[in-house]
């Protein structure tokens, strides 16, 4: 057997990832449902797993109790035992504002007891929130192989993308000798993950220098690469931050597709399937006397009587006869309903859609959402958690259906392309 | 915290004959059952169900796949302070041990395991069958009745009558709950009722202790054929509790698959969710399993599909274990195939049992082309790989675990392939 490394690792939960819109109206990013029965915190967790680490701690701040509720007592990952174990850091203190945290830095800067409590040669810093499959161990063996104080894990993106990474200009040796955060103008295509093997010892030295250093990408790394050593440790593979509804849509579409290069089953991840107040298991999908199937991933305890094409559906989701779901993605337990449609939408959790309903309905799929254009803009269409669309509604594209959106709120008309939906009733 | 008061032992060591290469390896209540889960799940949930919290299980016939499938018993949520699931197999003792040589005497064995429980009410039953029932009704049915047994009976076919134990219940002084048992026939010729027994047995704890004691100097070691006629004979309060839910048997092939199928249509007989049904997910890590994924020319009607499958073929009335992949061209009809089963390309299987990780090569044809309710089932034992282009006929069976010997171009009607 492998002997791994002892680091400890610390993962950044806590992040509000606005731009996934009603996706985390109640739950934070990396608690967003992924591939049918994952969610996207599930991608790093079980990297950590697979690469042999044991220690960690999960630095939650935003809307938590989803996330908390998945992660449990971390017997999914194997978290749990004498020698290992899983802790959630949530902000501290709390009396006053500036104990929320400012940053990834300081989120960390504030745990330093944590960090003195789990001594180790180094400690493993990541996002929550990126889907990829990565060898730590390794990560962790170039790190100490180059003798280096931090080693960040950069890989090659297109030179329009950058502006939205942290940049880095390295020697022949690896080494970074210059950093840009988000830069303007591309000088290299060389972008952070956002993953950082520190050295133990120098990140607690680093930490308490000053603490209005509270970003890594802003603050401490810039200031490492000047004074210290710092390498960049290439990634080649898939890796995505599905920060925005196109990506994550995208993300989950390239599950469907055969060499996408993205497959939970190859990369061994785990989830915890037992996360909930369920107390009986979700039994077989029920495929119906009526059930057409074409390119999809169906998880358990569906019952499937319609039409399934070129979509994810998460379990206990119910298409009735005669309904169509195409290009979509359906959260757990949400109905659709005899003769309804649902094309190119995202369905939070218990959404039903009325018989003969449509989501996603004509072809004007360029009129961005009038409230968040930068959010919805090809077509996609959301409906919110728990939200009911009544028999015969008509939703459009780039529409926003806010969730426990109640069959009178909709006062009998259309939503339009491009319009967002209130609960009280209110279009925008 | 309230302790518990009912001990349920569960019998779960037996084999049977007519399932075939199915239980080559593992006890009756250890066979797959339902998509997911094995027949063992179903006693489990309707404990966990009923809130009977203290349970033993009594195995002796390769009971690795058992042991290995009942975990810590946290599936079923069985630990806790007074929550547990032991495994109880023959042990030896300072004056030698033991096989158990029937039901009555595995119970006899562990005697001393019930007295230290020191509950109200002992429970046995049997691993083996497929139902849902609340089994606080029962008990306090037998309560109520102040009964020293109680017996829980279901109708059957007065044709398969004559395969279980039947009783004659008090029609005159009891109701439709159950009434006295005036008389018991365990398996007989010529059957005089269809009430028939679902080993399930509920016994003040005295009356066992008394029975089994009673039971141990003789020579036969059964409760339908010995204790129950002994009981009844010393005029005791047996009381026959009437059940009118779903009740599947497995004990020949046929009604195996004829159980499976009861699972199928869009009302089905078996309804996991709506039964609260749990198995261990940890077992052959079934959780681990990605969403089943749907290839481009997928036609799956009437079946049950469970994660980590890939079908790339048609599936109809047919049920798929995890891990299970249909390769394109390949057509699965009337089937049921456990986990992780791999069917080729242009495979054609109709009313076929397929047991665990077996991988057929391209264009293998199992069963005949067109399958009619008197079809026989044919059945594959576990950990084989079959070539490519053979043919398998209707009825035959394929012992588990030929790897290494030859595999002729057709195996006929009937055969079996050791």
């Amino acid at each position: 057997m492998k002997r791994a490394k002892e680091a400890l690792v610390l993962i950044l939960a806590g992040g509000v990832g606005s731009r996934l819109n009603i996706l985390v109206e109640k739950r934070a990013k990396p608690a967003v449902p992924f591939a049918g029965i994952y969610r996207i915190i599930d991608f790093s967790l079980s990297n950590v797993m697979n690469s042999g680490l044991k220690t960690v701690g999960i630095l939650t701040q935003y809307k938590p109790l989803s996330l908390m509720d998945h992660i449990g007592m971390g017997d999914a990952w194997d978290f749990s035992g004498r020698s290992r174990g899983i802790s959630i850091l949530p902000p501290r203190t709390g009396e006053r504002e500036s104990d929320w945290y400012k940053g990834t830095a300081d989120a960390v800067r504030r745990n330093i007891d944590f960090l003195e409590s789990n001594p180790s040669d180094e400690v493993v810093i990541l996002s929550g929130d990126h889907i990829y499959n990565m060898d730590f161990d390794a990560m962790i063996e170039f790190h100490r192989s180059k003798k280096a104080d931090v080693t960040v894990a950069m890989m090659v993106v297109p030179r329009s993308e950058i502006h939205q990474f942290g940049a880095g200009i390295v020697d022949k040796h690896d080494r970074i000798i210059e950093w840009e955060e988000k830069p303007k103008e591309p000088r290299t295509n060389l972008a952070s993950m956002g993953i950082y093997v520190f050295d133990y010892t120098y990140l607690l030295e680093s930490l308490k220098k000053d603490s209005s250093e509270v970003d890594f990408g802003m603050h401490i790394l810039p200031r490492a690469i000047a004074e210290n050593n710092v390498f960049a440790y290439p990634f080649y593979g898939y890796w995505r931050d599905v920060g925005t509804i196109q990506a994550y849509w995208e993300a989950n579409m390239d599950v469907l597709k055969k060499d996408s290069g993205i497959s939970p089953e190859q990369w061994l991840i785990r989830t915890n399937v037992e996360a909930g107040t369920r107390v009986f298991d979700r039994a077989p999908t029920r495929m119906g006397e009526n059930c057409s199937l074409d390119t999809c991933l169906i998880s358990a305890g569906s019952k499937v009587n319609g039409t399934v094409i070129n979509s994810v559906l998460a379990p206990g989701v119910v298409v009735e006869e005669g309904a169509t779901v195409k290009d979509s993605i359906i959260f757990d337990d949400c109905v659709i309903k005899k003769g309804a449609t649902v094309d190119l939408a995202i369905l939070d959790k218990r959404v039903i859609v009325g018989e003969n309903a449509v989501v996603g309905s004509g072809d004007n799929f360029t009129e961005a959402n009038h409230l968040k254009p930068s959010h919805l803009y090809t077509g996609i269409s959301l409906v919110g958690k728990g939200a009911v669309v009544p028999a015969n509604q008509i939703i459009g594209r780039n529409c926003v259906i806010n969730g426990n959106v109640t069959e009178a709120s909709y006062l009998g008309a259309p939503i339009e392309d491009g319009e967002t939906l209130f609960f009280n009733g209110e279009v925008e | 915290m309230l302790k518990p008061t009912t001990l349920a032992m569960i019998l779960a060591g037996s084999r049977v004959n007519e399932l075939n290469v199915l239980t080559s390896n593992r006890p009756k209540s250890a066979v797959p059952f339902g998509g997911l889960g094995r027949v063992i799940d179903f006693p489990l949930s309707n404990l966990l169900n009923s809130s009977i919290e203290q349970i033993a299980l009594l195995s002796q016939y390769r009971s690795y796949s058992l042991i290995n499938h009942i975990g810590t018993g946290a599936a079923w949520d069985m630990i806790g302070r007074y929550r547990k699931l032991s495994v109880l197999p023959p042990s030896q003792g300072a004056e030698g041990g033991d096989w158990y040589r029937g039901p009555a005497d595995a119970i006899y064995q562990n005697l001393d395991f019930i007295r230290f429980h020191n509950p109200e009410e002992v429970l046995i039953l049997s691993g083996d069958h497929v139902y849902s029932m609340d089994y606080q009704d029962l008990i306090s049915y037998h309560n109520e009745k102040n009964a020293d047994l109680t017996i829980a009976f279901t109708r059957v076919p007065q044709s398969d009558a004559h395969r279980f134990g039947l009783a004659e219940i008090d029609e005159t002084n009891g109701d439709s709950r159950g009434g006295r048992i005036l008389n018991y026939w365990e398996k007989p010729s010529n059957p005089q009722s269809n009430w028939a027994s679902m080993t399930i047995l509920c016994f003040k704890p005295e009356v066992l202790y008394e029975a089994l004691e009673e039971n141990h100097k003789s020579d036969s070691y059964h409760f339908g054929i010995d204790i129950i006629p002994s009981l009844l004979q010393k005029n005791l309060n047996v009381y026959g509790y009437k059940f009118s839910g779903y009740w599947g048997y497995t004990r020949t092939l046929d009604e195996y698959w004829h159980s499976s199928m009861d699972m199928l249509g869009p009302d089905p007989a078996i309804d996991l969710e709506k039964w609260m049904f749990r198995t261990n997910l940890d077992h052959r890590n079934i959780r681990d399993n990605e969403p089943a994924l749907m290839g481009k020319n997928a036609k799956v009607t009437n079946s049950l599909i469970y994660n980590g499958c890939k079908v790339g073929g048609t599936v109809k009335n047919s049920i798929l274990f995890p891990g299970v992949h249909v390769k394109q061209g390949a057509v699965v009809e009337n089937s049921i195939l456990f986990y992780n089963n791999i069917v080729g390309k242009g495979c054609r299987f109709n009313k076929v049992v397929s047991d665990v990780n077996n991988i057929f090569g391209d264009n293998v044809k199992v069963g005949p082309a067109v399958c009619n309710e008197d079809t026989a089932v044919t059945v594959v034992g576990e950990n084989n790989t079959i070539p490519e282009n053979i043919e398998i006929g209707e009825g035959a069976t394929i012992s588990s675990g030929r790897s290494g010997k030859a595999w002729p171009a057709r195996i006929n009607s009937g055969e079996e392939l050791q």
